[in-house]
């Protein structure tokens, strides 16, 4: 059963820049949707929640950038080393033709097993990938290597100078998308609904809540409002899903419960 | 034209089912998700006086026909608390709101009534028996009579008006008789059972226990036979309402529960196998039952069982 612990050993690690790796795990996993997640245990730590980044023959990928306590004990990793693994978790994105994929930092991950699901059903895509410095991005030679990818940086130090919204509205136009999945941080998600709503896409955003149970029970990663549970109606949410959350780009609640404090 | 309407004590409840503490509960709006789907009354997570991040992960885990948690009584505070009640009350007038709540102390308890009353929910239910944080809280209050007797009379005269419940589980010692005790001390109602245990599961690769509070509570079907008998000594030894919980997945078990003595059920761990439209289905069940019975409501085979 996916939902019980399942501990496997670390095959192999990239390193892409400081506190930004990739762990490459032997199993456990067969099959998922881009966008699910799986909660992973560093034993004697914690457990998250974290995107798929890549699944296949190899097996299970995960990419993780270093934000605090348990991110940060994930990198003194190393290969050989048990991780648990329980998921894949929750609904991930529709699989439809000339969809734009948009990341944001390390909301690239499900968008690089999105690319690739959509590659092999031969679905068109394209990709835009922000990201604030060179270094904070996964697998740059891959996304460089990729025909219908565009690199944004806001130092310009990889891609073009900017940001993913500078950039949308010339691939709509050049590609003719009638899709967007967005993943990243939340305000750049509530600035692409924006945009792709004006532009008459149909939208989707991999939303992010704190998750502790990950089976649709704790209560924590309800959204305000609609009150669906990210850890199984989500993360990802469509256009008309996204029209019943109250708090989308505002202050979400902490591991309490509580509704963090902090600007409306 | 039978029906689904119970009254409960006081309180008149819609459909017997009510969504256990501790699931889905955090919120108003999460609580809302729930109220719609057919439950007659919502319970909130069990709420402290402060806010609490809980134990680390993991800590909810299936097991064959259950789950063993250990979330560790995680909640946003009784002041937070008392906003979510009010604005599920404004957003779902019809769905009754039980309040959980639970203290590090005898006199907390007093305290987080006291708070949580203001938001005026239809009922406080007193968690005395949550098996997973003993480690910080020491044993629970209902395995210690001197405290239980002293947090229910303390909180029935924080509670005013609202009517209190407290809410037992099988784990120490023998339930009739703390349901004695809390009867004696004020209580106007006994919700059983909790979670059952503690329990522990450990990973034979890195061989150590998976929940990071390594003991965590038992809950789902594979105690329903546990909570069948629970409910009947507590019918035995006391008379007092009882809001009956553990196991219950469908209307064949939810109507166990009832004629061994409960007048309301609660549903926890079956969302999970079940989803969210578990209560409907239940809903239909007991309707179907009493159709074919010829009653006119539950309250004809309340404690049934007892003959
Ligand atoms: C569905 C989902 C997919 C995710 N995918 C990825 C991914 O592919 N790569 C990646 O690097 N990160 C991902 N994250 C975020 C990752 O879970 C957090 O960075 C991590 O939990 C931080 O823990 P910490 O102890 O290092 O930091 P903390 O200092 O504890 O927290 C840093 C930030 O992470 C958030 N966070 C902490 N714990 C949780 C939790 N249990 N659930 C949700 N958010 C939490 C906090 O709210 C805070 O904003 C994902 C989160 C979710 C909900
Ligand atoms: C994940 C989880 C969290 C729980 N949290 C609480 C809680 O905060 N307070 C409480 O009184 N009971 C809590 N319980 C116990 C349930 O309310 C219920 O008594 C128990 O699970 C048995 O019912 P069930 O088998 O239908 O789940 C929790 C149970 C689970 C599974």
């Amino acid at each position: 059963m996916g939902d019980a612990m399942r501990t496997v050993r670390v095959k192999a690690i990239v390193e892409h820049g400081p506190g930004l790796k990739s762990f490459l795990l032997d199993g456990p996993i067969e099959s998922a949707a881009p966008g699910q997640f799986v909660m992973l245990w560093l034993p004697g730590i914690d457990e998250k929640p974290f995107s798929i980044s890549d699944l296949g023959e190899a097996g299970l990928e995960i990419s993780v950038k270093a934000v605090g306590p348990f991110t940060r004990a994930l990198m003194e990793v190393s290969v050989g080393d048990y991780l648990g693994i329980r998921g894949p978790f929750g609904k991930g994105f529709r699989l439809a033709d000339r969809t734009l994929l948009v990341g944001g930092g390390i909301g690239v991950a499900p968008l690089r097993f999105l690319y690739r699901e959509m590659g092999r059903l031969r679905l068109s895509a394209w990709l835009v990938v922000g990201v604030r410095t060179a270094a904070d991005l996964i697998f740059p030679d891959y996304f460089r290597s990729l025909p219908d990818c565009l690199i944004v940086s806001e130092d310009g130090s990889i891609g073009e100078t900017g940001i993913v919204t500078d950039v949308i509205d010339r691939i709509i136009d050049q590609a003719g998308t009638t899709r967007l999945a967005a993943a990243g941080p939340e305000p750049m998600l509530v600035a692409l609904r924006d945009l792709g709503e004006r532009r008459g896409l149909k939208v989707e955003l991999d939303l992010e809540r704190y998750m502790k149970c990950g089976i649709g029970l704790c209560g924590l990663c309800c959204v305000d409002g609609s009150g669906v549970r990210l850890c199984v109606e989500g993360p990802v949410l469509s256009s008309a899903e996204l029209r019943g959350v109250t708090d989308l780009g505002r202050p979400h609640r902490d591991a309490t419960g509580r509704r963090r404090c902090g600007p409306d | 034209m039978p029906s689904l309407a119970v009254r409960l004590g006081l309180l008149r409840l819609e459909s017997p089912l009510v969504l256990a503490s501790g699931i889905l509960g955090v919120s108003a709006s999460s609580l809302a998700l729930v109220a719609s789907r057919g439950a007659g009354a919502v319970t909130t997570k069990s709420c402290g006086l402060d806010p609490r991040a809980g134990h680390p992960g993991p800590t909810v885990l299936p097991v064959t026909e259950g789950l063993l948690n250990a979330v560790g009584l995680s909640n946003p505070g009784a002041d937070a608390m008392c906003e979510e009640i009010r604005e599920f009350k404004s957003r779902c007038p019809t769905t009754l709101l039980f309040a959980s709540l639970f203290g590090r102390t005898v006199e907390e308890f007093g305290e987080v009534a006291a708070h949580l009353a203001a938001a005026e929910p239809d009922l406080l239910e007193v968690n005395v028996s949550c098996p997973n944080v003993s480690s910080e809280l020491g044993l629970p209050f209902e395995a210690k009579s001197k405290e239980l007797a002293a947090i229910t009379a303390l909180v029935k005269k924080k509670a005013g008006d609202i009517p209190v419940a407290l809410k037992l589980s099988i784990n120490w010692g023998p339930i009739g008789e703390q349901a004695r005790i809390c009867a004696e001390n004020g209580a106007d109602l006994i919700t059983a059972i909790n979670t059952v245990g503690p329990g522990m599961l450990i990973d034979t690769n890195v061989m150590r226990p998976v929940l990071s509070n390594q003991v965590g509570g038992l809950s789902g079907p594979c105690i329903l036979p546990l909570a069948v008998r629970a409910i009947w000594e507590v019918r035995r030894s006391v008379d007092l309402p009882i809001i009956g919980l553990g196991g219950v997945a469908s209307s064949e078990d939810a109507l166990q529960l009832i004629m061994a003595g409960a007048t309301a059920v609660g549903i926890g761990t079956a969302v999970y196998h079940q989803g969210l439209d578990l209560f409907e289905r239940v809903n239909q069940g007991l309707l179907r039952f009493l159709a074919e019975k010829g009653l006119e409501d539950l309250s004809e085979v309340c404690g049934a069982a007892h003959g």
